[in-house]
This record gives structure tokens, C-alpha cells and sequence, in this order.
């Protein structure tokens, strides 16, 4: 099965400048964390210290919304997932 | 009615065969409010004004302190400790006289956001934090507003246009209100780019022409200097603009 996680910029300079990344998992949740073994410093940015996303990322699934059930929202082939980091400053 | 001046003036951007005269026309009848005077906002009013918006109102809480001048290019040294509307304020009329600005030296709240924006024709998001940027998201979705939505970190930045009842808002994106950051990283040009894209939206969107960064989120990575776009969807539970009872 195959999945595909869009970074935005700031996850990208952390990807080894790959926009797109083909994942493995049943739920965004093991998806998230197939990516992460490849790349921890994403782990770092996305998650807090007890490993739940932080408010500032969103994680879109063929462009909606998956709030409040992130980590459990089952995806399938051909899924997209995008994971949009708020930039905050102005 | 366009005076001479305005013809002589705005003659170049006037020869844009799709803005025209009419557009020009769309731009002097418009109401903008600038929430924030920071990065984003300083650059934004400077283009609002340079296009020939005939409203623009200039909000913040804060004053000039010196480790704003990397990137609020209408502060000066000799504004330290002034309050940034009336700083900004005193700029633009210098470069615009025939535009009416009005700077308000006031805090954006869930109280007052709807009376400040009241009667705008569109907003620009000129924030530095996300609380304020919900409550005017939120505003703005209640007073029918178009939201242009711009923030900045580092050399990366980003961009959308909301429409109430079109588009997807920030809450539909972010239904919890990130934690405030105490001090983001920042260059002078991140906020320039943005705000210049802010505006592009807001001239499109006044005078009626082009296509807009609606239901898409436009990404600015100054780093590795490419655009890169996000798709947004309208969240029907959104407990802001949603149709679904949540």
C-alpha cells in the first residue's frame, strides 16, 4: 500500500528537500511515524514531548480536514496525506 | 469619479487592460483594513496605498522598538516608542495624499473585532500571533469579510484568500488556536514577499479580475526560492464557518 505525505517548505528542508514522500500504514497515525523513522527531526517539529501533534500542524487527507481523529484516520491506496505547519509570525 | 491626478498617477497600472479605469474607480470606492503594523502590515499598507485604495485603516496595539527595523519598513529610528498606526500613518500620507488613512492604537479583541472591521471591504492579516489572527478570522466570517491570510517564518511564508461562505477559514484548517510563539525567526524580505502577495489578492479581488488563492494555501520557501501550492477544503464541521451542528 502506498501513500504519499506532502510536506510544506520547513518539513521539506528537513526531508532532504523531497516534497513528496511515499509512506506505508493503515491510519495517518503509522504513517506518520514511517516517516519519522526516516526523518526524526520531523518527529521533533510536529509532535510535543508526550508524541501528540502540535496545534500549529494540520493534517489534511486528500485535502480535508482529519481533526480531532488524526493519528486514527484510516488511509488507503492512493491516499495524499499533507501535513500544513502554521506559520504564525507576521 | 477619477480626478486628473488619479489618471496621471495611476496611468500605469490603469493601462492593465483587465483593471482599466473601472478598476482604478473599484480601488478609490474601497475600504481595506490592515490588522497589524508589524512586517506583513507595513508593506501591505505601502502598496494599499501606492495602488490608490481610497480606505485604509491601520490597527495595532504596540510601539516602535528598535529590533522591529530588520523588517517594518515604514518605523524609523526616530519612531521608537511611537504607536505604529500613527508611525505608519504619517508615511503614508507623505507618499499618498489623496487617500484617506486612519490609524486606530487599539487591541484586537473577541469584543471589539466585529465593530473595527465592520463595513471593510476586506481584510489583511497583518498579525504576528494566532490568537488575534482567529479572532479576526472569525470576525470576518461573521461580518461576510474576505480575509486575506499571510504569515511568515524564517525564509518560508504563506498565503490564502478566504471568502465567507466560499472557502475554507483558518479554522477550518486549525480548529484549536495554536500556542503563541514567544519569538519567531525572521528576514526582512519573508514579510515583504508575502504582503505584496496580499495585496496582489486584494487589488484582484476590489476591482474584480484575475484568479484568486481561494480554497489553496500558496507557500513561499525563500531558502530554496520556490512557490509550491496546498489544496484546502471547506470542513463542514468547522466551528467557525461549518454548516453541520458539532
Amino acid at each position: 500500500m502506498s501513500i504519499k505525505v506532502r510536506l510544506n517548505p520547513m518539513l521539506k528542508s528537513l526531508a532532504g528537500g523531497q516534497e513528496v514522500v511515499e509512506v506505508t500504514g493503515h491510519t495517518i497515525g503509522e504513517c506518520l511515524e514511517n516517516l519519522e523513522s526516516r526523518f526524526p527531526v520531523i518527529k521533533q517539529l510536529i509532535r510535543d514531548k508526550q508524541g501528540q501533534l502540535r496545534r500549529y500542524c494540520s493534517i489534511l487527507v486528500n485535502s480535508e480536514s482529519t481533526y480531532p481523529k488524526e493519528l486514527t484516520t484510516p488511509v488507503k491506496d492512493g491516499d495524499q496525506i499533507d501535513i500544513v505547519v502554521f506559520f504564525g509570525g507576521g | 469619479m477619477l480626478t486628473k491626478d488619479d489618471l496621471t498617477r495611476y496611468e500605469r497600472q490603469i493601462l492593465y487592460a483587465d483593471f482599466g479605469e473601472e478598476g482604478q474607480k473599484r480601488l478609490k470606492q474601497s475600504r481595506v483594513v490592515v490588522a497589524g503594523l508589524g512586517g506583513l502590515g507595513c508593506s501591505a499598507s505601502l502598496y494599499l496605498t501606492c495602488a490608490g485604495v481610497g480606505h485604509v485603516t491601520l490597527i495595532d496595539c504596540d510601539r516602535v522598538e528598535l529590533s522591529n527595523l530588520n523588517r517594518q519598513i515604514l518605523h524609523c529610528e526616530e519612531d521608537i516608542g511611537e504607536e505604529k498606526p500613527f508611525s505608519a500613518a504619517q508615511k503614508l500620507a507623505k507618499l499618498n495624499s489623496s487617500i484617506e488613512v486612519t490609524p486606530v492604537f487599539k487591541e484586537i479583541t473577541e469584543r471589539n473585532a466585529r465593530e473595527i472591521i465592520k463595513g471593510a471591504n476586506l481584510v489583511i492579516d497583518g498579525m504576528d500571533n494566532f490568537k488575534t489572527r482567529f479572532i479576526i478570522n472569525k470576525a470576518c466570517v461573521a461580518e461576510g469579510i474576505p480575509f486575506i491570510h499571510g504569515g511568515v517564518h524564517g525564509l518560508f511564508g504563506e498565503v490564502t484568500t478566504i471568502i465567507p461562505g466560499k472557502t475554507p477559514c483558518l479554522a477550518c484548517i486549525f480548529p484549536e488556536v495554536p500556542q503563541r510563539e514567544v519569538a519567531f525567526p525572521v528576514f526582512g524580505v519573508t514579510p515583504a514577499v508575502i504582503a505584496i502577495l496580499q495585496v496582489t489578492e486584494a487589488i484582484k479581488l476590489l476591482a474584480g479580475f484575475g484568479s484568486l488563492l481561494t480554497g489553496k494555501m500558496l507557500y513561499f520557501n525563500g531558502d530554496t526560492m520556490d512557490f509550491t501550492f496546498c489544496s484546502l477544503v471547506k470542513n463542514q464541521n468547522c466551528k467557525v464557518c461549518g454548516t453541520k451542528e458539532v
